[in-house]
């Protein structure tokens, strides 16, 4: 049938088509109308337009203030990422060959995500528990869990304010060999990463800091020759775990 | 013809376009602010789609960094703003949805009480359509003609992309009565479109 010969009709199948209740072989036979006619498809694209009004029209529901946090810590985790690309881009030729491209895998950004998920279950538990642990722990404001690119949780670091102190604790069974050293490092967003300190062997070590040396979207360490290399020049070795910093919000 | 008091409103359109557009240039604080803008409404479309808070919630948050990612093609798409963002939102909500099919025989129950919630809500006030595209507000006025379940009918065929056999199924009603349902929808929402086109 000629479908230019009935508005009608065509009205009503783009209609049908926008809507998605158009199935099967008339769904088909409608899209291939579509592509050979331009006022068939001028039709679908006119009824995909009036329908996705629908979109507009439902009741507004608030959704919790924690979600835009979540949004805000994985936008910066994101960021600090494609910072840290650039600056190991720029510093490529001390970084090994074979690390190359680590950021760019898929499996990482996966990961970095499920980090994301996992902190955030995480700073929702310590934020439940808070009145319990005012009495007797530190004051925990900052937390991330650092995960290695199969996303397997690695390290536990925790900024305690009163104390300036960070705490990291060894969650996962990476150990580094006796002529490494492993250094943490403050991923600013838009800046090079900086460094917050060298790890020694034990299984929970603690590191002066100021609240300003913490309060950026993520962190990462990598593995160095013993003893770490100096801040201006940025991490030289593999970055085995990284993971967004998480700001409680209570 | 129904009068749109917003004719003489300077345009919402082009301050969320400029949002938009701001985002796209990677500006987290304009990011901020189409998120204070938008998130209850992108909420309510969410909510109405996967019917569970914290999946809704997590379909806002996926929703909000697509549009992160991909505010710079906006323009190209030629669509009002807050449809631009609607779209993004559905289609965030139709992924988990298909990611929980196995909770859907739970979904089927929830419907009854459902059904009576989204009956009474359905109908945005008008300050609810204060940001509203005009194509929104011309669907809104001829969606306002059809009877109540009618109406429910076609929504929920579009919002989640429901067969006429589906929404037979869901809403324990004859397919028949489905089919007829929409098809007289559509030929009413023709009429009606066609006179704000």
């Amino acid at each position: 049938m000629n479908l230019l010969a009935h508005p009608e009709l065509l009205e009503l199948l783009a209609a049908s088509h926008a809507l998605g209740t158009l199935r099967g072989g008339a769904r088909r036979r409608f899209e291939t109308l579509a592509r050979e006619q331009a006022p068939v498809r001028a039709a679908a694209l006119v009824w995909q337009g009036r329908l996705a009004g629908m979109t507009e029209l439902q009741q507004p529901v608030a959704p919790d203030p924690a979600v835009w946090t979540r949004i805000r810590n994985l936008i910066d985790a994101e960021q600090a990422q494609q910072a840290l690309e650039r600056q190991r881009d720029n510093a490529a030729p001390i970084a090994p060959a074979s690390t190359g491209g680590w950021l760019r895998s898929l499996a990482l950004w996966r990961g970095a995500a499920a980090a994301g998920a996992l902190v955030a279950v995480l700073a929702v538990g310590v934020g439940l528990n808070l009145r319990e642990q005012l009495i007797n722990a530190p004051a925990v404001q900052y937390v991330a869990v650092l995960s290695d690119d199969k996303a397997a949780a690695s390290m536990l670091v925790t900024f305690d304010p009163k104390k300036k102190q960070l705490v990291l604790q060894r969650v996962g069974s990476f150990r580094e060999g006796a002529d490494k050293s492993l250094q943490l490092w403050a991923l600013p967003p838009g800046g090079a990463p900086r460094s917050l300190g060298v790890l020694d062997n034990a299984p929970a070590l603690r590191l002066a800091a100021s609240e300003s040396d913490v309060r950026v979207p993520a962190l990462a360490i990598s593995l160095e020759p013993k003893g770490g290399v100096p801040s201006a020049g940025g991490p030289t070795g593999p970055v085995l775990f990284h993971g967004p910093l998480i700001e409680k919000t209570l | 013809m129904p009068h749109n008091p917003r004719m003489t409103a300077p345009s919402p359109d082009a301050e969320l376009m400029a949002l938009i557009d701001r985002i796209g240039h990677r500006d987290e604080a304009a990011l901020r602010q189409l998120y204070d803008r938008t998130a209850p409404r992108l909420m309510g479309l969410a909510m109405r789609v996967v019917r569970q808070r914290e999946w809704a919630e997590d379909v806002l948050q996926e929703s909000f960094l697509t549009i992160w990612r991909v505010a710079g093609d906006y323009r190209a798409s030629l669509s009002p703003p807050l449809a631009w963002l609607g779209l993004i939102v559905r289609s965030r909500s139709l992924d988990l949805l298909r990611r929980r099919t196995a909770d859907r025989a739970q979904l089927t129950q929830e419907f009854d009480e459902l059904m009576a919630d989204t009956f009474e809500s359905d109908t945005p006030n008008p300050a609810d359509m204060a940001d509203a595209s005009e194509q929104a507000w011309a669907l809104h006025q001829c969606l306002s003609q059809l009877e109540g379940r009618q109406r429910e009918v076609v929504s929920l065929a579009y919002l989640r992309e429901m067969s006429h056999s589906e929404l037979a199924e869901q809403l324990k009603l004859p397919l028949g009565t489905v089919k007829t349902w929409i098809r007289r929808g559509l030929e009413k929402l023709r009429t009606c479109m066609g006179r704000f086109a």
